[in-house]
Protein backbone atom coordinates (compact mmCIF):
# COMPACT_ATOMS: atom_id res chain seq x y z
CA UNK A 1 0.00 0.00 0.00
CA UNK A 2 1.25 3.51 -0.76
CA UNK A 3 2.02 5.87 2.12
CA UNK A 4 -0.95 7.98 0.96
CA UNK A 5 -3.19 4.97 1.31
CA UNK A 6 -1.85 4.27 4.78
CA UNK A 7 -2.34 7.91 5.82
CA UNK A 8 -5.93 7.81 4.56
CA UNK A 9 -6.48 4.58 6.43
CA UNK A 10 -5.19 6.03 9.71
CA UNK A 11 -7.24 9.21 9.19
CA UNK A 12 -10.28 6.94 8.83
CA UNK A 13 -9.43 5.11 12.05
CA UNK A 14 -8.96 8.42 13.92
CA UNK A 15 -12.30 9.73 12.61
CA UNK A 16 -14.16 6.62 13.67
CA UNK A 17 -12.55 6.36 17.11
CA UNK A 18 -12.69 10.11 17.88
CA UNK A 19 -16.13 10.41 16.28
CA UNK A 20 -14.90 13.55 14.55
CA UNK A 21 -14.80 14.69 10.92
CA UNK A 22 -12.13 17.25 11.78
CA UNK A 23 -9.25 14.77 11.56
CA UNK A 24 -6.58 15.74 9.00
CA UNK A 25 -3.31 13.94 8.17
CA UNK A 26 -1.39 16.26 10.50
CA UNK A 27 -3.97 16.33 13.35
CA UNK A 28 -2.76 15.51 16.85
CA UNK A 29 -4.77 12.61 18.30
CA UNK A 30 -4.61 13.89 21.86
CA UNK A 31 -5.49 17.48 20.91
CA UNK A 32 -8.66 16.16 19.28
CA UNK A 33 -9.78 14.57 22.54
CA UNK A 34 -7.98 11.25 22.30
CA UNK A 35 -7.02 9.54 25.56
CA UNK A 36 -5.29 6.29 26.39
CA UNK A 37 -8.46 4.21 26.10
CA UNK A 38 -9.15 5.55 22.60
CA UNK A 39 -5.45 5.22 21.72
CA UNK A 40 -5.61 1.45 22.37
CA UNK A 41 -8.53 1.25 19.97
CA UNK A 42 -6.40 2.96 17.32
CA UNK A 43 -3.55 0.50 17.98
CA UNK A 44 -5.94 -2.41 17.70
CA UNK A 45 -7.39 -1.09 14.43
CA UNK A 46 -3.91 -0.46 12.98
CA UNK A 47 -2.85 -4.01 13.84
CA UNK A 48 -6.05 -5.35 12.27
CA UNK A 49 -5.89 -3.27 9.09
CA UNK A 50 -2.14 -2.94 8.46
CA UNK A 51 -0.46 -5.64 10.54
CA UNK A 52 2.15 -3.81 12.64
CA UNK A 53 1.66 -3.93 16.40
CA UNK A 54 2.49 -0.46 17.65
CA UNK A 55 2.57 0.63 21.30
CA UNK A 56 1.02 3.42 23.37
CA UNK A 57 4.48 5.04 23.40
CA UNK A 58 4.43 5.07 19.59
CA UNK A 59 1.18 6.99 19.37
CA UNK A 60 2.35 9.41 22.06
CA UNK A 61 5.54 10.06 20.07
CA UNK A 62 3.77 10.03 16.69
CA UNK A 63 0.27 11.32 17.39
CA UNK A 64 -0.75 12.24 13.81
CA UNK A 65 -1.95 9.97 10.98
CA UNK A 66 1.04 11.14 8.92
CA UNK A 67 3.57 10.20 11.59
CA UNK A 68 1.84 6.92 12.40
CA UNK A 69 1.69 6.01 8.69
CA UNK A 70 5.48 6.47 8.46
CA UNK A 71 5.88 4.19 11.45
CA UNK A 72 3.55 1.59 9.95
CA UNK A 73 5.40 1.69 6.61
CA UNK A 74 8.73 1.51 8.44
CA UNK A 75 7.69 -1.57 10.40
CA UNK A 76 6.05 -3.18 7.38
CA UNK A 77 9.02 -2.49 5.07
CA UNK B 1 -53.95 17.71 44.84
CA UNK B 2 -51.76 15.61 47.13
CA UNK B 3 -48.98 13.16 46.26
CA UNK B 4 -47.10 10.66 48.40
CA UNK B 5 -43.47 10.08 47.42
CA UNK B 6 -41.81 6.87 48.57
CA UNK B 7 -38.05 7.23 48.99
CA UNK B 8 -35.99 10.31 49.86
CA UNK B 9 -33.06 9.74 47.56
CA UNK B 10 -32.23 12.20 44.79
CA UNK B 11 -35.07 10.91 42.58
CA UNK B 12 -37.81 11.13 45.22
CA UNK B 13 -36.66 14.47 46.59
CA UNK B 14 -36.43 15.92 43.07
CA UNK B 15 -39.96 14.74 42.29
CA UNK B 16 -41.27 16.12 45.61
CA UNK B 17 -39.51 19.46 45.08
CA UNK B 18 -40.93 19.82 41.55
CA UNK B 19 -44.44 18.91 42.70
CA UNK B 20 -44.30 21.25 45.69
CA UNK B 21 -43.17 24.06 43.40
CA UNK B 22 -46.40 23.58 41.43
CA UNK B 23 -48.50 23.96 44.57
CA UNK B 24 -49.09 20.27 45.13
CA UNK B 25 -49.21 18.95 48.67
CA UNK B 26 -46.44 16.36 49.04
CA UNK B 27 -45.41 13.88 51.70
CA UNK B 28 -42.11 12.03 51.35
CA UNK B 29 -41.85 8.71 53.19
CA UNK B 30 -38.31 7.52 53.85
CA UNK B 31 -37.49 4.18 55.47
CA UNK B 32 -34.11 5.18 56.84
CA UNK B 33 -33.30 7.73 59.50
CA UNK B 34 -31.52 9.79 56.86
CA UNK B 35 -32.19 11.11 53.38
CA UNK B 36 -29.94 10.65 50.35
CA UNK B 37 -30.44 7.00 49.35
CA UNK B 38 -27.37 5.83 47.51
CA UNK B 39 -25.52 9.04 48.34
CA UNK B 40 -24.11 9.09 51.84
CA UNK B 41 -21.50 11.21 53.58
CA UNK B 42 -18.95 10.12 56.16
CA UNK B 43 -17.27 12.83 58.23
CA UNK B 44 -13.70 11.52 58.15
CA UNK B 45 -12.25 14.56 59.95
CA UNK B 46 -13.98 17.58 61.47
CA UNK B 47 -15.84 19.29 58.61
CA UNK B 48 -14.31 16.98 55.99
CA UNK B 49 -16.54 14.53 54.22
CA UNK B 50 -16.04 11.46 52.08
CA UNK B 51 -18.63 10.14 49.66
CA UNK B 52 -19.51 6.63 50.79
CA UNK B 53 -21.94 6.34 47.88
CA UNK B 54 -22.33 8.14 44.55
CA UNK B 55 -19.65 10.77 44.19
CA UNK B 56 -18.67 11.84 40.68
CA UNK B 57 -20.08 13.97 37.93
CA UNK B 58 -19.11 15.40 34.58
CA UNK B 59 -20.13 18.21 32.23
CA UNK B 60 -22.81 16.13 30.53
CA UNK B 61 -24.65 15.74 33.84
CA UNK B 62 -26.55 18.91 33.16
CA UNK B 63 -29.47 18.41 35.57
CA UNK B 64 -27.10 17.60 38.41
CA UNK B 65 -24.91 20.59 37.64
CA UNK B 66 -27.88 22.92 37.62
CA UNK B 67 -29.17 21.44 40.90
CA UNK B 68 -25.74 21.96 42.48
CA UNK B 69 -25.83 25.60 41.37
CA UNK B 70 -29.42 26.13 42.54
CA UNK B 71 -28.61 24.77 45.97
CA UNK B 72 -25.58 27.04 46.28
CA UNK B 73 -23.15 24.12 46.39
CA UNK B 74 -19.80 23.96 44.62
CA UNK B 75 -17.80 21.22 42.93
CA UNK B 76 -14.17 20.22 43.31
CA UNK B 77 -12.14 18.71 40.48
CA UNK B 78 -10.92 15.14 40.89
CA UNK B 79 -7.13 15.01 40.81
CA UNK B 80 -5.30 12.50 38.69
CA UNK B 81 -1.78 13.93 38.54
CA UNK B 82 1.18 11.65 38.95
CA UNK B 83 1.97 8.03 38.32
CA UNK B 84 -0.30 5.05 38.88
CA UNK B 85 0.19 1.76 40.66
CA UNK B 86 -0.89 -1.49 39.05
CA UNK B 87 -1.04 -5.06 40.26
CA UNK B 88 -2.45 -6.92 37.28
CA UNK B 89 -0.86 -10.34 37.05
CA UNK B 90 2.63 -10.00 38.56
CA UNK B 91 3.83 -7.78 41.40
CA UNK B 92 2.81 -4.16 41.87
CA UNK B 93 4.44 -1.69 39.53
CA UNK B 94 4.48 2.05 38.95
CA UNK B 95 3.40 3.32 35.55
CA UNK B 96 3.04 6.75 33.93
CA UNK B 97 -0.56 7.71 33.25
CA UNK B 98 -3.69 5.74 34.04
CA UNK B 99 -3.37 2.85 31.65
CA UNK B 100 -2.60 -0.66 32.97
CA UNK B 101 0.60 -2.42 31.88
CA UNK B 102 -1.26 -4.99 29.81
CA UNK B 103 -1.23 -5.70 26.08
CA UNK B 104 -2.57 -2.42 24.68
CA UNK B 105 -3.68 -3.95 21.38
CA UNK B 106 -5.64 -6.67 23.19
CA UNK B 107 -7.32 -4.09 25.42
CA UNK B 108 -7.95 -1.90 22.39
CA UNK B 109 -9.63 -4.86 20.71
CA UNK B 110 -11.84 -5.31 23.76
CA UNK B 111 -12.79 -1.63 23.73
CA UNK B 112 -13.52 -1.81 19.99
CA UNK B 113 -15.92 -4.69 20.61
CA UNK B 114 -17.52 -2.94 23.58
CA UNK B 115 -17.90 0.23 21.55
CA UNK B 116 -19.55 -1.69 18.73
CA UNK B 117 -22.13 -3.39 20.95
CA UNK B 118 -22.70 -0.13 22.85
CA UNK B 119 -23.41 1.78 19.64
CA UNK B 120 -25.82 -0.92 18.45
CA UNK B 121 -28.19 -0.55 21.42
CA UNK B 122 -31.43 1.46 21.26
CA UNK B 123 -30.81 3.66 24.29
CA UNK B 124 -34.37 4.96 24.60
CA UNK B 125 -35.84 1.45 24.36
CA UNK B 126 -33.21 -1.29 24.71
CA UNK B 127 -35.80 -4.03 24.16
CA UNK B 128 -36.24 -2.72 20.59
CA UNK B 129 -32.53 -3.11 19.79
CA UNK B 130 -31.88 -5.21 16.69
CA UNK B 131 -31.06 -8.71 17.94
CA UNK B 132 -32.39 -7.76 21.40
CA UNK B 133 -33.52 -11.28 22.24
CA UNK B 134 -30.10 -12.79 21.73
CA UNK B 135 -28.30 -9.95 23.54
CA UNK B 136 -30.77 -10.17 26.43
CA UNK B 137 -30.23 -13.92 26.83
CA UNK B 138 -26.44 -13.83 26.74
CA UNK B 139 -24.48 -12.82 29.86
CA UNK B 140 -21.46 -10.54 29.56
CA UNK B 141 -19.36 -13.49 30.84
CA UNK B 142 -20.52 -15.65 27.94
CA UNK B 143 -19.95 -12.77 25.54
CA UNK B 144 -16.31 -12.23 26.54
CA UNK B 145 -15.72 -15.98 26.35
CA UNK B 146 -16.89 -16.01 22.73
CA UNK B 147 -15.65 -12.64 21.50
CA UNK B 148 -12.33 -11.94 23.17
CA UNK B 149 -9.56 -14.55 23.23
CA UNK B 150 -6.59 -12.59 24.63
CA UNK B 151 -5.82 -13.35 28.31
CA UNK B 152 -4.98 -9.70 29.09
CA UNK B 153 -8.37 -8.57 27.80
CA UNK B 154 -10.08 -11.31 29.80
CA UNK B 155 -8.19 -10.31 32.93
CA UNK B 156 -9.10 -6.66 32.46
CA UNK B 157 -12.75 -7.07 31.46
CA UNK B 158 -14.20 -7.85 34.94
CA UNK B 159 -12.16 -5.01 36.42
CA UNK B 160 -13.51 -2.63 33.80
CA UNK B 161 -17.10 -3.76 34.20
CA UNK B 162 -16.76 -3.60 37.98
CA UNK B 163 -15.54 -0.05 37.78
CA UNK B 164 -18.07 1.07 35.19
CA UNK B 165 -21.20 -0.57 36.58
CA UNK B 166 -20.37 -2.54 39.75
CA UNK B 167 -21.18 -5.77 37.99
CA UNK B 168 -19.59 -9.16 37.68
CA UNK B 169 -19.76 -10.22 33.99
CA UNK B 170 -21.90 -13.23 34.94
CA UNK B 171 -24.52 -10.94 36.54
CA UNK B 172 -25.60 -8.88 33.54
CA UNK B 173 -26.94 -9.53 30.08
CA UNK B 174 -24.99 -8.18 27.13
CA UNK B 175 -28.00 -5.99 26.38
CA UNK B 176 -27.80 -4.44 29.85
CA UNK B 177 -24.04 -3.96 29.66
CA UNK B 178 -24.35 -2.29 26.27
CA UNK B 179 -27.28 -0.16 27.41
CA UNK B 180 -25.53 0.92 30.62
CA UNK B 181 -22.38 1.97 28.77
CA UNK B 182 -24.44 3.76 26.12
CA UNK B 183 -26.68 5.47 28.66
CA UNK B 184 -23.70 6.86 30.55
CA UNK B 185 -22.24 8.44 27.41
CA UNK B 186 -20.12 5.61 25.98
CA UNK B 187 -17.04 3.83 27.27
CA UNK B 188 -14.64 6.74 26.87
CA UNK B 189 -16.88 9.21 28.71
CA UNK B 190 -17.80 6.79 31.49
CA UNK B 191 -14.18 5.77 32.01
CA UNK B 192 -12.60 9.23 31.94
CA UNK B 193 -11.91 11.50 34.88
CA UNK B 194 -10.90 14.71 33.09
CA UNK B 195 -13.41 15.29 30.30
CA UNK B 196 -15.52 12.40 31.54
CA UNK B 197 -18.03 11.23 34.12
CA UNK B 198 -15.55 11.49 37.02
CA UNK B 199 -14.43 15.05 36.39
CA UNK B 200 -15.73 16.55 39.64
CA UNK B 201 -17.22 15.82 43.06
CA UNK B 202 -19.69 17.82 45.10
CA UNK B 203 -17.79 19.97 47.59
CA UNK B 204 -18.71 18.74 51.06
CA UNK B 205 -20.20 15.50 49.71
CA UNK B 206 -22.97 14.48 47.30
CA UNK B 207 -25.28 13.76 50.24
CA UNK B 208 -25.54 17.54 50.72
CA UNK B 209 -27.81 17.70 47.66
CA UNK B 210 -30.45 15.55 49.32
CA UNK B 211 -29.99 17.20 52.70
CA UNK B 212 -30.59 20.64 51.25
CA UNK B 213 -33.57 19.49 49.17
CA UNK B 214 -35.04 17.82 52.26
CA UNK B 215 -34.43 20.92 54.39
CA UNK B 216 -36.51 22.99 51.95
CA UNK B 217 -39.30 20.43 52.09
CA UNK B 218 -39.13 20.56 55.91
CA UNK B 219 -41.69 18.50 57.79
CA UNK B 220 -43.06 17.11 54.55
CA UNK B 221 -40.20 14.57 54.69
CA UNK B 222 -40.89 11.78 57.19
CA UNK B 223 -37.92 9.60 58.19
CA UNK B 224 -38.27 6.10 59.65
CA UNK B 225 -41.38 5.39 57.55
CA UNK B 226 -40.74 2.15 55.64
CA UNK B 227 -43.57 1.57 53.19
CA UNK B 228 -45.15 -1.88 53.05
CA UNK B 229 -48.18 -1.51 50.77
CA UNK B 230 -49.78 0.78 48.21
CA UNK B 231 -53.51 0.38 47.81
CA UNK B 232 -55.64 1.98 45.07
CA UNK B 233 -59.38 2.40 45.26
CA UNK B 234 -60.92 4.57 42.59
CA UNK B 235 -58.96 7.81 42.49
CA UNK B 236 -57.53 7.47 45.99
CA UNK B 237 -54.27 5.84 46.90
CA UNK B 238 -53.40 4.71 50.40
CA UNK B 239 -49.76 4.19 51.29
CA UNK B 240 -49.21 1.98 54.32
CA UNK B 241 -46.01 2.57 56.23
CA UNK B 242 -44.94 1.13 59.58
CA UNK B 243 -46.05 4.41 61.15
CA UNK B 244 -49.47 4.83 59.58
CA UNK B 245 -51.44 5.42 56.41
CA UNK B 246 -50.89 8.34 54.02
CA UNK B 247 -53.40 9.19 51.33
CA UNK B 248 -52.95 10.91 48.01
CA UNK B 249 -54.26 11.13 44.48
CA UNK B 250 -50.94 9.89 43.13
CA UNK B 251 -47.87 8.10 44.44
CA UNK B 252 -44.29 8.26 43.23
CA UNK B 253 -42.30 5.15 44.07
CA UNK B 254 -38.71 6.36 43.85
CA UNK B 255 -36.93 3.14 44.76
CA UNK B 256 -34.55 0.72 43.05
CA UNK B 257 -36.46 -2.13 41.31
CA UNK B 258 -35.51 -4.81 43.86
CA UNK B 259 -36.75 -2.60 46.69
CA UNK B 260 -39.89 -1.47 44.86
CA UNK B 261 -40.82 -5.14 44.55
CA UNK B 262 -40.82 -5.59 48.35
CA UNK B 263 -43.92 -3.35 48.50
CA UNK B 264 -47.30 -5.00 48.16
CA UNK B 265 -49.43 -3.34 45.48
CA UNK B 266 -53.22 -3.69 45.54
CA UNK B 267 -54.20 -4.28 42.77
CA UNK B 268 -50.97 -6.09 41.91
CA UNK B 269 -48.48 -5.03 39.26
CA UNK B 270 -49.05 -6.65 35.87
CA UNK B 271 -45.28 -7.20 35.58
CA UNK B 272 -42.85 -7.20 38.53
CA UNK B 273 -40.10 -4.59 38.39
CA UNK B 274 -37.38 -7.20 38.85
CA UNK B 275 -36.89 -10.95 38.49
CA UNK B 276 -34.81 -13.80 39.88
CA UNK B 277 -32.15 -12.73 37.36
CA UNK B 278 -32.00 -9.13 38.63
CA UNK B 279 -28.90 -8.61 40.75
CA UNK B 280 -27.84 -6.12 43.36
CA UNK B 281 -25.19 -3.70 42.17
CA UNK B 282 -22.07 -5.17 43.72
CA UNK B 283 -20.18 -2.30 45.31
CA UNK B 284 -18.41 -1.92 48.62
CA UNK B 285 -16.62 1.37 49.10
CA UNK B 286 -13.62 1.61 51.41
CA UNK B 287 -12.25 4.94 52.50
CA UNK B 288 -8.70 5.15 53.83
CA UNK B 289 -7.83 8.37 55.63
CA UNK B 290 -4.29 9.79 55.85
CA UNK B 291 -3.07 12.96 57.60
CA UNK B 292 -2.69 14.43 54.10
CA UNK B 293 -2.50 13.06 50.52
CA UNK B 294 0.92 11.52 51.24
CA UNK B 295 1.11 9.64 47.93
CA UNK B 296 1.50 12.94 46.09
CA UNK B 297 4.95 13.46 47.71
CA UNK B 298 5.98 10.24 46.00
CA UNK B 299 4.78 11.41 42.58
CA UNK B 300 1.75 9.12 42.73
CA UNK B 301 -1.80 10.03 41.78
CA UNK B 302 -3.40 7.58 44.21
CA UNK B 303 -4.92 5.77 41.22
CA UNK B 304 -4.33 2.05 41.29
CA UNK B 305 -5.83 -1.04 39.71
CA UNK B 306 -5.37 -4.51 41.18
CA UNK B 307 -6.71 -7.77 39.88
CA UNK B 308 -5.89 -9.45 43.21
CA UNK B 309 -8.14 -7.21 45.35
CA UNK B 310 -9.86 -6.63 47.58
CA UNK B 311 -9.58 -2.98 46.42
CA UNK B 312 -9.83 -3.35 42.63
CA UNK B 313 -9.10 0.32 42.20
CA UNK B 314 -8.22 3.31 44.35
CA UNK B 315 -8.83 7.00 43.67
CA UNK B 316 -7.61 10.17 45.39
CA UNK B 317 -10.78 11.73 46.83
CA UNK B 318 -9.03 14.15 49.18
CA UNK B 319 -10.82 17.40 49.93
CA UNK B 320 -8.72 20.42 48.87
CA UNK B 321 -6.28 21.41 51.61
CA UNK B 322 -7.51 18.70 53.97
CA UNK B 323 -6.79 15.14 54.96
CA UNK B 324 -5.84 12.53 52.40
CA UNK B 325 -8.62 10.20 51.33
CA UNK B 326 -7.99 7.17 49.17
CA UNK B 327 -11.27 5.65 48.07
CA UNK B 328 -11.07 1.96 47.30
CA UNK B 329 -13.65 0.29 45.08
CA UNK B 330 -14.51 -3.33 45.70
CA UNK B 331 -16.88 -4.43 42.97
CA UNK B 332 -18.38 -7.43 41.23
CA UNK B 333 -17.64 -10.91 42.61
CA UNK B 334 -14.79 -9.48 44.71
CA UNK B 335 -17.38 -7.34 46.54
CA UNK B 336 -19.48 -10.38 47.36
CA UNK B 337 -16.57 -12.24 48.96
CA UNK B 338 -15.32 -9.08 50.70
CA UNK B 339 -18.77 -8.35 52.13
CA UNK B 340 -18.87 -11.88 53.55
CA UNK B 341 -15.70 -11.32 55.64
CA UNK B 342 -16.00 -10.31 59.28
CA UNK B 343 -14.90 -6.74 60.10
CA UNK B 344 -11.36 -7.50 61.36
CA UNK B 345 -10.57 -9.89 58.48
CA UNK B 346 -11.79 -7.37 55.91
CA UNK B 347 -9.68 -4.64 57.50
CA UNK B 348 -6.61 -6.88 57.58
CA UNK B 349 -7.07 -7.79 53.90
CA UNK B 350 -7.22 -4.10 52.99
CA UNK B 351 -4.17 -3.23 55.10
CA UNK B 352 -2.17 -6.13 53.64
CA UNK B 353 -3.04 -4.93 50.17
CA UNK B 354 -2.26 -1.26 50.75
CA UNK B 355 1.10 -2.18 52.30
CA UNK B 356 1.96 -4.11 49.11
CA UNK B 357 0.51 -1.55 46.75
CA UNK B 358 1.74 1.62 48.48
CA UNK B 359 4.80 0.54 50.50
CA UNK B 360 5.82 4.23 50.71
CA UNK B 361 2.75 5.06 52.81
CA UNK B 362 2.16 4.53 56.52
CA UNK B 363 -1.02 2.70 57.50
CA UNK B 364 -4.08 4.94 57.27
CA UNK B 365 -5.30 6.78 60.37
CA UNK B 366 -8.93 6.14 59.44
CA UNK B 367 -10.73 3.24 57.80
CA UNK B 368 -14.39 3.25 56.71
CA UNK B 369 -16.31 0.53 54.90
CA UNK B 370 -19.69 1.01 53.24
CA UNK B 371 -21.31 -2.21 52.09
CA UNK B 372 -24.09 -1.39 49.65
CA UNK B 373 -24.80 -5.01 48.71
CA UNK B 374 -26.13 -5.88 52.15
CA UNK B 375 -27.92 -2.55 52.64
CA UNK B 376 -31.59 -3.36 53.24
CA UNK B 377 -32.89 -0.07 51.86
CA UNK B 378 -30.72 0.13 48.74
CA UNK B 379 -30.17 -3.51 47.86
CA UNK B 380 -27.11 -2.80 45.81
CA UNK B 381 -25.21 0.10 44.30
CA UNK B 382 -24.51 1.71 41.84
CA UNK B 383 -27.74 0.31 40.39
CA UNK B 384 -29.78 -2.83 39.83
CA UNK B 385 -28.04 -5.31 37.54
CA UNK B 386 -30.42 -6.48 34.82
CA UNK B 387 -29.71 -10.13 34.15
CA UNK B 388 -30.79 -12.32 31.25
CA UNK B 389 -34.42 -11.67 30.31
CA UNK B 390 -34.87 -8.53 32.39
CA UNK B 391 -34.81 -5.90 29.67
CA UNK B 392 -37.28 -7.73 27.47
CA UNK B 393 -39.64 -8.55 30.34
CA UNK B 394 -39.52 -5.67 32.81
CA UNK B 395 -37.79 -3.06 30.62
CA UNK B 396 -40.82 -1.91 28.60
CA UNK B 397 -42.78 -1.26 31.83
CA UNK B 398 -40.17 0.59 33.87
CA UNK B 399 -41.82 3.99 33.50
CA UNK B 400 -45.40 2.91 32.79
CA UNK B 401 -47.68 4.22 35.58
CA UNK B 402 -49.68 1.58 37.44
CA UNK B 403 -52.94 3.47 37.86
CA UNK B 404 -51.93 6.36 40.10
CA UNK B 405 -48.51 4.91 40.91
CA UNK B 406 -45.64 6.58 39.08
CA UNK B 407 -42.08 5.35 39.01
CA UNK B 408 -38.82 7.19 39.60
CA UNK B 409 -35.27 6.23 40.51
CA UNK B 410 -32.14 6.14 38.41
CA UNK B 411 -33.13 2.74 36.96
CA UNK B 412 -36.15 4.39 35.31
CA UNK B 413 -33.99 6.83 33.36
CA UNK B 414 -32.63 5.69 30.03
CA UNK B 415 -30.29 8.68 30.20
CA UNK B 416 -27.45 8.24 32.68
CA UNK B 417 -28.97 5.08 34.17
CA UNK B 418 -27.32 4.25 37.48
CA UNK B 419 -25.95 7.73 38.05
CA UNK B 420 -27.13 10.72 40.12
CA UNK B 421 -27.98 12.46 36.84
CA UNK B 422 -30.37 9.64 35.95
CA UNK B 423 -32.03 9.86 39.36
CA UNK B 424 -32.69 13.58 39.00
CA UNK B 425 -34.01 13.20 35.45
CA UNK B 426 -36.34 10.42 36.61
CA UNK B 427 -37.72 12.55 39.44
CA UNK B 428 -38.47 15.40 37.05
CA UNK B 429 -40.12 13.03 34.59
CA UNK B 430 -42.36 11.52 37.27
CA UNK B 431 -43.41 14.98 38.46
CA UNK B 432 -44.20 16.01 34.89
CA UNK B 433 -46.32 12.89 34.39
CA UNK B 434 -48.41 13.83 37.40
CA UNK B 435 -48.83 17.51 36.64
CA UNK B 436 -49.15 16.99 32.90
CA UNK B 437 -46.54 19.65 32.14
Amino acid sequence: MSTDGTVDGVVGIFRRVLESDRVQPDSDFFELGGDSLLATRVLSAIAREFGPELTLADIIDAPSPLALAKLIEGVAA
Amino acid sequence: MSVVVVGAGLAGLTAATELAARGIEVTVLEARDRVGGRTHGIEVAPGQWADAGAAYLGARHTELKSLIARLGLATVPTTMEGRSRFSVGGGPQTVDGRFPPLNAIALGGLFEQLDEVTKAVRQDAPWLTADAERLDRLTAAEWIERQVPHPDARLFFPLFLGEMMAADPADVSVLHMAFYLCSGGGIRYLNAFQGGAQEERVDGGAHRLSELLAAKLGDRVLLGHPVRAVEQTGDRLRVHSDRGVHEGEAVVVALPPLLADTIEYRPGLPVPRSSQATGRGCAVKVQLVYPEPLWREHGLSGWSVSSDGPLLSTVDDSPPGGVGILTGFVTGSEARSFAALDGPSARQAVLDQTRRLFPQLPDPIGYHVTDWISDEYSRGCYAALFGPGDWLTAGPHLTTPHGGVHWAGTETSTEFFGLMEGAIRSGRRAAEEITGS
